[in-house]
């Protein structure tokens, strides 16, 4: 998460004897991440360190980049050399958060739980403890408390959540760490910017996001954050308000759209005017009060969980309805979230490798043909996905006589395989098992179908996986 | 008719090239230069970020080739968006002001007369080039500063259909491969052999040290449909085609001859469309003569020659060529009458020169139908760079409903008191105003005319969908709006 980093602060290393030295480990990951070029082979190993603390009932709390891909994980404790092996309980890549446990008898004892407190006040005083970069002692470093905002969270890519951002210097090294205020844990540190773009700005998760990730384990499964599946603009101009029923009190926003498979849909309409969630009024900015300060209208959707409801006041066509909203499930999208601990996803026959296209796909192959980039980047806003549950992509060749004349192909979008509407990658697999003496692949947007034999394909089989090292021939 | 992965090369002008060789000094007495003229052509293009204003004037040279009836023949980028062209002698600098009488920005030519026809008086013209092969030397003409003529001499290394500029319309082009200097005079240059115009040089490459030609038939074509009175200019049958080289694809559609293309897409109410092609038809031969599995016929005067050199060049617009065609294991002879492209179907225009961008303000907001010189202010990269939501609609333009008309955008949104809070929003597609569809800018006109309880609705097909104005305060605010930005005027259709 900490990408470009170029400027090391030199922390104040003196570290003495606080209490938090008991509740601070040091974790070494050494974790194993795919190549989408070469879906089947298993990946680069590389290593990586962070910090975590200890939080009540022997677990400890880290960010989920931590330990993302982990194939192997130790923590020590501070003030103690000694490496123990640990595994990973729960993690939740849509707020960089994970719990660790370690099961070596006797681990815990002597440590001190930390407690989770509250939202620090604008302009206090924090302390960052971790192992950043400039040493591989303890490092703690302090600041203030600079803004509470809705961010990014770059761990997934497309989340965003309440985050604090503070002037004390965050490195790589730093992530999973506590902040601390009076004795008690204000956010866990995970994200900056190096210093060619941004001086003394680092981010930390502020507890009502520990807080909802710790309560949403309580069963002993994740279940993502909820979302309401919709989207809306700000209603600034007076002659919209005016049309849309709307006096000059700054209140309300317009609903843009609506997604197929979200909470809100078959609820809420494209052109709905949204006065209030939950009771609290929403501004012209698309702002609400809550803990006397005005955030972001969806906060009140990230502190709850699925199966919960939310209470929408809007006009409809001037008129005052009140609607519920049932919270079944996340936002129902995740091909453009960075996904992670996952094999990619192929298949290979007669030498064409059928990848589905996601975030992580995208990022290492770079593909610059236009219509597979439109359908990727389009996809929820103009409901692609009602055609193409997933983006089946032709997404290498590996080169030999029976695939000699499909290059051309290359990026191209999966359309039909003998006829049949590719939907999603295992549709193909299915097509590609059945018997026939020609297999038709016809491509989105391309007259020319590439037309493989059966017998030909046969023969190259062998000489395909073993030239090319293929030692998987699909994984849907 | 295009294979889809045809190269294009760059722009034409021809940058500097420290340390080549000088070339050859020229023969004072060589025939061209009794038809080689100076043009210089200054345009104004429109800018379409502010479709109300022209960019400023920029100046280009070029030589133009005095042609048989007074006519002095330039490739048509030369006097794109002219606003004065301007002929001068390379030895006596005695200038002339001219006329374009014809252009064709998709053949790339156009033909300059000067206003005063004494002015030529004393040249000659230059006569065509006939028979020219693969592997004959050629000579390209440049204008040094004191008017004497250089040449540079360079090998013609490929004949065959290629891409011209403006609309990536295939036609015939010769291939030089010659070390060309920058000079003065670098829009249009004349290629000669012995005394004869072989061709105009459209672009140069530096680096590979090419120069494409536009070629000698393509010029009789040009100057044949000229002469009628009604230009017609090169027929498109409005088909794409895949080779069929691959053996698994030949077997399984059933096809026993040697050569054929696959056809791939046929364009809505094209020649080819009208006349009944369809999509996987196998084009066997055109006008009796034999298709390879490439797409190239064998012409008597140019070797093996991409057949749409048959459709656009060698015949014209109205004749019928037939095509004999393999289908579901049957050969049919299909008439084609030949048509040139109907520009005003066209979706995105590839190219818009000479005419000013089409434009309509309504309190503020821009609306302008797409283009793709609309996307290419964007720059080199436009691609990537333009808004890619238009990007996508510009290449997929032929995918698009038959009924779907201009795609009608708000480009952007000048802030005034009507527009607070749009001020952001920018290059959003419009679906309808007022409750009526918006198939072109004269729709938006229209439909403005009745606003919907006071209010001017314009829908949207993306986020946020709607936006709102107010119709009393836009007529209110007409004039503080053109004096406040010095619009010249609030529409242009």
């Amino acid at each position: 998460m900490f990408r470009h980093l170029l400027v090391a602060v030199i922390a104040t290393g003196l570290v003495q004897a606080a209490p938090v030295a008991k509740s601070l480990v040091r974790i070494e990951t050494t974790s194993q991440e795919p190549n989408y070029k070469t879906p089947w082979s298993p990946g680069e190993v590389s290593g990586g360190v962070g910090a975590g603390f200890i939080i009540s009932g022997n677990r400890i709390m880290t960010n989920a980049h931590v330990v993302s891909n982990a194939r192997f994980l130790t923590v020590s404790k501070e003030g103690d050399p000694k490496p123990h092996p640990a595994k990973v309980v729960h993690i939740a890549h849509d707020c960089d958060l994970a719990i660790l446990t370690v099961e070596e008898p006797g681990f815990f004892q002597g440590t001190v739980p930390l407690e989770l407190g509250g939202i620090p006040a604008i302009e206090s005083t924090v302390s960052v403890y971790g192992y950043p970069i400039g040493g591989s002692k303890l490092s703690v470093t302090q600041g203030i408390v600079s803004r509470i905002d809705f961010q990014p969270y770059s761990h997934s890519g497309m989340d965003s959540h309440l985050t604090i951002q503070i002037d004390a210097a965050i490195n790589p090294g730093n992530s999973g760490g506590p902040v601390l205020q009076g004795g008690k844990v204000v956010g866990v540190a995970f994200q900056g910017y190096s210093g060619d773009v941004a001086q003394n700005v680092g981010y930390m998760i502020p507890t009502p996001v520990i807080k909802r990730f710790l309560k949403d384990i309580e069963d002993a499964h994740y279940d993502r954050y909820v979302d309401l599946g919709l989207s809306y603009k700000e209603l600034f101009n007076p002659a919209a308000r005016h049309a849309l029923g709307l006096t000059d009190d700054d209140s309300g926003v317009l609903v843009g759209s609506v997604y197929g498979g979200g909470s809100a849909e078959g609820i809420v309409k494209p052109g709905d005017v949204l006065l209030a969630i939950d009771g609290l009024p929403i501004a012209s900015d698309a702002t609400i009060p809550m803990d006397n300060d005005s955030v972001p209208l969806a906060e009140v959707v990230e502190r709850k969980f699925k199966g919960d409801t939310v209470t929408l006041d809007i006009l409809r066509d001037r008129q005052p309805m009140q609607l519920k909203v049932p919270l079944n499930g996340p936002w129902p999208f995740t091909l453009h979230s960075n996904a992670y601990d996952e094999d990619p996803r192929f298949v290979v026959f007669g030498g064409l490798v059928f990848q589905p296209v996601d975030q992580n796909w995208m990022s290492e192959l770079q593909p610059e043909d236009l219509r597979l980039r439109y359908t990727f980047d389009f996809y929820i806003e103009d409901k692609l996905y009602k055609d193409r549950p997933e983006i089946v992509a032709l997404s290498g060749i590996l080169a030999d006589p029976v695939n000699a004349y499909a290059s051309e192909f290359r990026n191209g979008i999966l359309d039909e395989i003998n006829g049949r509407k590719i939907l999603k990658l295992s549709d193909a697999a299915e097509e590609f098992a059945k018997p026939a003496d020609y297999y038709v692949i016809k491509m989105a947007g391309i007259g020319r179908p590439i037309v493989l034999e059966r017998k030909a394909v046969e023969q190259a089989r062998q000489r395909i996986l073993s030239r090319y090292g293929v030692i998987r021939e699909q994984n849907l | 008719m295009m294979p889809r992965t045809l190269a294009v090369l760059l722009a034409l002008c021809l940058p500097s090239m420290a340390g080549v060789l000088p070339a050859p000094k020229a023969k004072p007495a060589i025939a061209g230069n009794l038809s080689i003229l100076r043009v210089n052509s200054t345009s104004q293009a429109y800018d379409f970020f502010r479709p109300w204003t022209k960019k400023p004037p920029a100046t280009r040279r070029g030589l133009g080739t005095l042609i048989e009836g007074g006519r002095i023949l330039v490739t048509a980028e030369l006097v794109a968006n002219h606003t004065f062209i301007e002929l001068e002698k390379a030895a006596t600098a005695e200038k002339s002001s001219a006329e374009v009488e014809r252009v064709d920005y998709e053949c790339n030519l156009a033909i300059l007369k000067p206003v005063d026809p004494a002015f030529l008086a004393g040249m000659q013209p230059m006569p065509f080039d006939t028979g020219v092969r693969v592997g004959d030397r050629a000579t390209v003409l440049q204008l040094e500063p004191n008017g004497e003529i250089a040449q540079t001499l360079g090998t013609v290394t490929s004949i065959s259909v290629g891409g011209y500029p403006l609309d990536n319309m295939g036609l015939l082009l010769f291939r030089l491969s010659a070390p060309m200097q920058q000079r003065d005079g670098s829009f249009t240059l004349p290629a000669v052999r012995e005394g004869k115009l072989l061709g105009l040089l459209m672009r140069y490459d530096a680096r590979s040290q090419t120069a494409d030609i536009i070629s000698t038939p393509v010029i009789k074509h040009f100057l044949s449909e000229a002469a009628k009175p009604v230009y017609g200019g090169f027929a498109r049958t409005g088909i794409a085609f895949s080779i069929t080289r691959d053996p698994q694809l030949r077997r399984y559609i059933g096809l026993q001859e040697p050569g054929g293309v696959y056809v791939t897409e046929v364009m809505k109410n094209s020649p080819a469309d009208k006349a009944g092609l369809k999509i996987k038809d196998v084009i066997l031969a055109v006008d009796g003569r034999p298709i390879d599995q490439d797409g190239n016929y064998d012409d008597p005067e140019w070797g093996r020659i991409l057949f749409s050199n048959l459709t656009n060049t060698v015949f014209h617009p109205g004749d019928t060529v037939t095509f004999r065609v393999f289908r579901d294991g049957n050969t049919l002879e299909i008439p084609v009458k030949l048509e040139a492209r109907d520009r005003s179907k066209i979706v995105s225009e590839s190219y818009l020169v000479d005419k000013a961008p089409r434009y309509v303000i309504l309190g503020g907001v821009i609306f302008m139908e797409l283009s793709r010189p609309y996307l290419q202010e964007w720059g080199g990269d436009w691609l990537k760079d333009a808004p890619q939501r238009l990007v996508f609609l510009d290449a997929f333009q032929n995918e698009l409903p038959e009924d779907r008309g201009k795609v009608v955008f708000i480009s952007q949104i000048l802030p005034t008191p009507d527009t607070l809070g749009y001020e952001r929003y920018e290059n959003l597609v419009v679906s309808k105003v007022n409750g009526k569809e918006i198939r072109s800018l004269n729709d938006v006109v229209e439909a403005a005319k009745t606003p919907v309880d006071g209010f001017q609705k314009i829908e949207l097909e993306e986020d946020p969908g709607l936006i709102i104005l107010d119709a009393a305060a836009i007529e209110a605010n007409r004039d503080a709006l053109t004096r406040k930005y010095a619009l010249p005027a609030l529409q242009r259709l």
